[in-house]
């Protein structure tokens, strides 16, 4: 039986590799937002676990609860970002944004 | 309770200049809000930066105690904060295109310098994150300060490439929490505990770390993104880019390489890889820049060969190295900043390719020559300080091997000293066209005085530090760096 400190890195790591393969294979700005968001939050899960680990102090579930304030950040202005992009190109794709070559 | 308020309140007074930056943050904001395109904004921002600016010189080597458990005022990042207010000031002079949304643009870099400044203060996770998060995400809105189809697309860009590259890092960070159960890599618990669990997993997580720092400074493998955001920005977020987060990401790039480290008892060698990621990073950079043709990519390349010279510093693990490496930092600092001075202006005018400067020379007679010396010292040679920063840089490096007796550290200086020959050819073709191709410039007013000032007040820093660089020396030699 695995202990549940484990299970819950191990969960952090699905989440990560999954977004990691999200940003990879997929081509949509917006998908690959999503792939981001996943690897923030499997940083929260790591964090939270191992603050059990670490019971002293309270380190990681304040370090959790400023990325989640971070992420909603990144994420507005990244939206923002494809809209605009959106209003040039009509496209959400980044590899069909082709004026910056070199 | 009463304890921790009379602690934070003591703690305050070091951080006054940071004070100052987030407050006037704020109050530009709101000034944009009430009255749109106010010109009050640009003399606001720069009193602000210069106040900053004498604040920080006045108290140069004091160290204070930790502030709030997060930052801790040093001397080097005292020194550092100098330059970055000095480039920042100068960013705020030379903008002078930027006509639309201009209380945004000045808050942003206002956010910039103090996420900036709050990076080379701190050894805290948290305060890293937060104060890389800060930075790049007014830098991601900058970039796309152009207004148009370019700008957009390198803003998104850059997001995307510099969103993952922190999320990565943020994987990092946890697991070296997870393995020292402290956040705050300065602290004792946190060198014991690594030197107990030198494994694998320590060794990912420190390069998944990396990740995060080698985007924020550029340097190869994660320079992709430099080439097309600063050819896409304005020219003086450009200048505003390639000095003040790259500075920021070494300092304290430059404390995380001291605490892995583990005075020197680590077990992996960190100095191979990275002496490697310099070597690639100097490499890359320099030979991509031959072949561009328009300036503002070519300069981005060099900044990011220029990243890789600054990392020596680092590498070399001396005391030494990191009085160097400031001595450097601001040579870099100044002939970039001379360098993007004339860019930004002949850009102003239509001109944005290389061999658009054909026949500049006869029209614009010392504008061309100010800009020759910035990329005389850029590429090192005298009589500019860039030869006498490369010349410490190099014998450091010669002192470490012969100390340390790393093969790694000859191929560096080796790898090194070629390069600078190679970038001559591409720093040397600006100043080439201008003179010796025959060329109508698209622009004629010749009406470059405020340039002019500027430039000759930069050249005249230049050569100072190249004739007198126990100048600067002395001042740095004072500077103590301890973890």
């Amino acid at each position: 039986m695995i202990d549940t400190l484990t299970m819950m890195i191990l969960l952090g790591a699905f989440l990560f590799t999954t977004g990691v393969v999200i940003i990879v294979t997929k081509k949509n700005a917006i998908m690959m937002l999503l792939g981001i968001e996943l690897m923030l939050n499997a940083s929260n899960i790591n964090l939270v676990a191992f603050n059990q680990s670490h019971p002293a102090t309270i380190d990681g579930q304040m370090f959790a609860i400023f990325v989640i304030l971070v992420a909603v950040c990144e994420t507005a202005i990244g939206l923002a970002l494809v809209l605009r992009v959106y209003q040039y190109y009509q496209t959400s794709v980044p590899d069909e944004l082709n004026e910056l070559k070199g | 309770m009463q304890e921790s308020v009379d602690t934070i309140l003591q703690g305050i007074k070091w951080i006054i200049p940071e004070i100052i930056l987030a407050t006037a943050f704020l109050v530009i904001l709101v000034i944009g809000l009430i009255k749109r395109g106010n010109s009050l904004v640009k003399g606001l921002t720069i009193i602000v930066f210069a106040g900053v600016f004498i604040l920080v010189a006045s108290d140069l080597y004091t160290t204070s105690p930790i502030v709030f458990g997060m930052l801790r005022v040093e001397s080097v990042s005292s020194f550092i904060k100098l330059l970055l207010n000095f480039s920042a000031l100068f960013t705020c002079l030379i903008s002078t295109r930027v006509k639309e949304h201009l209380s945004e643009y000045f808050a942003f870099l206002i956010a910039i310098v103090l996420g900036a400044h709050l990076l080379t203060m701190t050894s805290n996770f948290l305060m890293i994150f937060i104060s890389i998060e800060i930075i790049s995400i007014s830098s991601y809105v900058l970039a796309g300060y152009a207004f148009d189809k370019k700008g957009a697309e390198g803003s998104l860009k850059y997001f995307l490439f510099g969103s993952v590259s922190a999320a990565v890092m943020l994987y990092g960070f946890t697991f070296l929490y997870g393995l020292t159960g402290t956040i705050d890599f300065a602290n004792q618990t946190f060198t014991s505990a690594l030197l107990d669990s030198q494994n694998a997993l320590a060794y990912l997580s420190i390069f998944f770390v990396f990740a995060g720092f080698l985007f924020k400074i550029s340097s190869s493998p994660m320079h992709f993104w430099a080439p097309d955001v600063y050819n896409a920005a304005p020219a003086p977020v450009v200048a505003f880019f390639s000095t003040v987060p790259k500075l920021a990401g070494l300092v304290v790039f430059v404390k995380f390489l001291l605490a892995i480290n583990l005075f020197g008892q680590t077990s992996l060698n960190w100095q191979l890889y990275l002496a490697a990621i310099a070597i690639a990073t100097i490499t890359v950079g320099n030979f991509a820049a031959l072949k561009q043709n328009s300036v503002k990519r070519m300069m981005a390349y060099s900044s990011i060969a220029q990243a890789g010279f600054l990392m020596i510093g680092l590498i070399v693990f001396l005391p030494q190295g990191i009085h160097f490496f400031l001595f450097y930092a601001t040579a870099f600092v100044i002939g970039n900043l001379l360098v993007f001075l004339y860019i930004n202006s002949f850009e102003n005018g239509g001109t944005t390719t290389i061999a658009e400067y054909a026949g500049f020379g006869r029209t614009f007679a010392i504008p061309i020559v100010f800009l020759l010396i910035g990329l005389v010292s850029l590429t090192g040679l005298p009589p500019t300080a860039g030869f006498t920063a490369k010349l410490f840089l190099f014998s450091s490096v010669w002192t470490a091997f012969e100390q340390q007796g790393h093969t790694i550290l000859m191929v560096l200086l080796i790898v090194g000293l070629l390069n600078t020959v190679v970038s001559l050819f591409y720093y040397l073709r600006i100043p080439y066209y201008a003179f010796l191709k025959d060329g109508k410039p698209a622009f004629s007013h010749n009406i470059l005085h405020f340039e002019n000032f500027l430039g000759a007040f930069l050249v005249v820093m230049l050569l100072i530090l190249f004739f007198q660089p126990g100048l600067l020396m002395s001042w740095i030699n004072k500077i103590n760096f301890v973890l």
